[in-house]
């Protein structure tokens, strides 16, 4: 009975072991595969320098590859509702000019934190057929006004 | 014996009934927030009354219910497990404390001066007493640290040849945890967080927000850990069985202290600004800390099998309808056993960054620590009230069966309402959110998962009213007990056989230290060396303070 307990024991502890080595590995792998790096950030950006280091607005850098820089204050982003027509590649740069924000497209994987003095920088490929309107929502606590922080980006083909 | 602990026992009768109070409390908070943020559920409170009741819900139930059920039932477990008292000069003055910041903190939410959420974000404005009143809070429980380490020690002097008893030392590993986590907390607090609202200092929202999570992430095994240590001391008892490795649970808590806290970036995955290599040393912690919860799901069914068999369980499966699940202590723990492992499965895949920004800030989150906070701790704690209570009280349970029916209705609930959210949040829906309609742009998936959500929701809740009116109609209308309760409640010999290196905490403290600073230094190097970017405080309800 002993022995079979300790056997069990061992059994189970390199289940975990391994388990977990593999998950580290997969992980490692898939983040190098989608070049996934996680947020990068222009950063220290003072208060008082916002606004002429940030401009909003959508910028077409070549064919298809687009940056929209957008701001987020309580209770809205600026700009609000965004129309792309085909694109291959967008980088967006989100800043906030109060407090705390997040940035989601919802239903993609857009999905970042907006801190105030760290200018978000996310590089985001969406799917070919993607097309329609889909919500940009604020999804961190901002303030009583926190649920009528949203607007729309519209991807256009053809 | 039970007589011998008076003045601990007010301790816990305290501790434990201001418990109860803030988890009916919380609990309300919890249904009126659910009802209102489901989808064409017609809306009875306005925006700053729903975040008020988000506040409430996130304070009361995460940091007030949980912490007060646990010092109340640390005593408890420690006084018998050990036979020795505890400095009742110092439970006096923690427990004063702790109160006394609790309802500060409760008085500056409900007049509508916090209404910052459980995570009180810089650079958003509360009043200063919502803050003073959480650094009381900790600061008590500092003092009930300090009394229990003296048991701790005691007994390890008086019993040279033992080993440290099993839920003694997981109380004084949650209370290690804890000591490791909230200084900084409290750091954070008096350098950014009390200036901020009393002088309008402008505050660097990431530093804020690191030290925040520095504390945020152990903060989730001060929950669990007293639930485990509950599982591993209470479950053999319950069954008149053996634990089925005592050492397996040892290396469980010491895996605990080494590396619950640094993993905190885990919740800061998509964070600008914070390093990139520090989030994946962060999330292989992450990984290592999911190990001492599958050890621990491992060792409690091992036990549960062997306690079934040696009920005449045949087969693979035999073992599992002869367990006493018409007991409510029992089924509460086991329940919470299974839901901790649901639970536990989505922690890891939160964990893991290129899945976590699908589900980054949505319901998905929110149906995760339901798992965890408000299953494997609560209806542990829940279960636990069923044994203690009694005892506290010398009262009987009032109605038996509502007390059977309650652990079965909160996990046919929590199943459907985390399942449903985890599904919602997969499809993005947001969390913390008064209204998510979003204009009507929102996507039917969202309809769905929060409208089933809200009936498992409802079903809990059902649950947890049931739990309340059972303690009210058992402190005031329960027979006195007949006889005593009949549980041994010191160690078992098996449990203190030959210490070992797992029973000496300073190594691992120091080494848990090493490991902090391992996975700390190097973001908050980042952080200080490049420049702070203060931002002035900003009222919840717009504008600058």
């Amino acid at each position: 009975m002993a022995e079979g307990k300790i056997f069990t024991e061992k059994v189970w502890i390199i289940m975990i072991i391994s388990t977990l080595i593999a998950f580290t590995v997969i992980l490692g792998v898939l983040a190098e595969a989608i070049s996934y790096t996680g947020p990068s950030a222009v950063c220290p950006v003072k208060y008082v320098e916002l606004n002429e280091k940030i401009k909003p607005g959508v910028k077409q850098l070549s064919l298809g590859v687009y940056e929209v820089t957008i701001i987020g204050r309580q209770w809205a982003w600026t700009p609000n509702n965004i129309t792309l027509k085909n694109p291959r590649k967008i980088i967006f740069k989100v800043a906030s000019e109060d407090v705390l924000h997040g940035f989601e497209i919802a239903g993609t994987n857009v999905n970042v934190m907006v801190i105030p003095g760290y200018v978000a920088v996310i590089t985001w490929t969406p799917p070919k057929d993607m097309e329609g309107t889909y919500i940009i929502l604020c999804n961190e606590y901002c303030g009583i006004g926190h649920q009528s922080m949203y607007g729309t980006l519209t991807i256009v083909r053809g | 014996m039970v007589d011998n602990f008076n003045k601990e026992d007010r301790f816990s009768r305290i501790s434990i009934l201001f418990s109860f109070v803030v988890l009916a409390v919380g609990g309300l908070f919890g249904i009126i927030q659910l009802l209102n943020r489901t989808p064409y559920f017609p809306k009875f409170i306005d925006a700053s009354t729903y975040y008020l009741v988000l506040t409430g819900h996130g304070v009361l139930l995460a940091i007030a219910w949980t912490a007060f059920f646990i010092m109340g039932v640390g005593v408890i477990l420690v006084t018998r497990e050990t036979g020795l008292g505890v400095n009742s000069f110092l439970l006096n003055l923690s427990l004063i404390l702790s109160l006394i910041g609790t309802l500060m903190a409760a008085a500056a939410i409900l007049s509508g001066n916090a209404t910052v959420l459980y995570t009180f974000y810089a650079p958003l404005y509360a009043h200063p007493i919502f803050y003073i009143g959480a650094a009381l809070l900790i600061f008590g429980t500092w003092i009930y640290a300090v009394a229990i380490f003296q048991v701790y020690l005691r007994w390890r002097k008086l019993n040279p040849g033992k080993g440290a008893p099993l839920a003694t030392l997981g109380v004084v590993t949650t209370l290690i945890i804890w000591l490791e986590a909230t200084p900084i907390l409290v750091i954070d607090v008096l350098k950014n967080f009390i200036p901020m609202s009393i002088y309008k200092m402008p505050v660097d929202a990431l530093e804020a927000r690191t030290l925040f999570w520095y504390f945020g992430h152990p903060l989730v095994y001060f929950w669990i850990l007293p639930a485990i240590a509950f599982w591993y001391y209470g479950l053999p008892r319950l069954l008149g069985t053996k634990l089925f490795s005592v050492k397996m649970a040892k290396v469980a808590y010491i895996l605990f202290i080494l590396v619950s806290t640094p993993v905190g970036l885990h919740h800061q995955l998509v964070d600008p600004g914070a390093s990139d290599i520090a989030k994946f040393i962060h999330v292989i912690f992450t990984y290592v800390v999911a190990s001492p919860s599958l050890l621990t799901a491992f060792n409690v069914t091992a036990t549960l099998i062997k306690a079934g068999r040696e009920r005449g369980g045949k087969g693979l499966f035999g073992w599992i309808v002869k367990l006493p699940w018409d007991n409510p202590i029992f089924a509460a723990i086991g329940f919470s056993i299974i839901l901790f492992g649901m639970g536990g499965i989505s922690g890891i895949i939160n964990a893991s960054y290129v899945l976590n920004y699908v589900v980054h800030n949505t319901i998905w989150i929110v149906g995760h620590f339901h798992l965890t906070v408000a299953t494997a701790a609560t209806l542990t704690f829940m279960g636990a009230s069923y044994l203690i209570i009694p005892m506290l009280f010398n009262k009987n349970i009032k109605s038996v069966y509502l007390a059977r029916l309650q652990p079965y209705l909160w996990f046919i609930g929590m199943f459907i309402f985390s399942l449903a959210y985890h599904i919602g949040g997969v499809f993005g829906a947001p969390r913390r959110t008064y209204d998510v309609l979003y204009g009507g742009l929102i996507p039917k998936e969202w309809i769905y998962t929060l409208g089933i959500g809200a009936v498992g929701g409802i079903v809990f809740w059902v649950s947890g009213v049931i739990f309340i009116i059972q303690m009210l109609l058992t402190l005031s209308r329960g027979t006195r007990l007949s006889k005593q309760i009949d549980i041994k409640f010191t160690p078992m010999d098996y449990e203190v056989s030959r210490p070992s290196i797992l029973d000496r905490l300073g190594i691992w403290i120091i080494i848990a230290a090493l490991l902090i600073f391992i996975g700390y230094s190097i973001p908050l190097y980042d952080l200080y060396t490049r420049g702070l970017a203060p931002y002035p405080p900003i009222s919840p309800f717009g504008g600058k303070v």
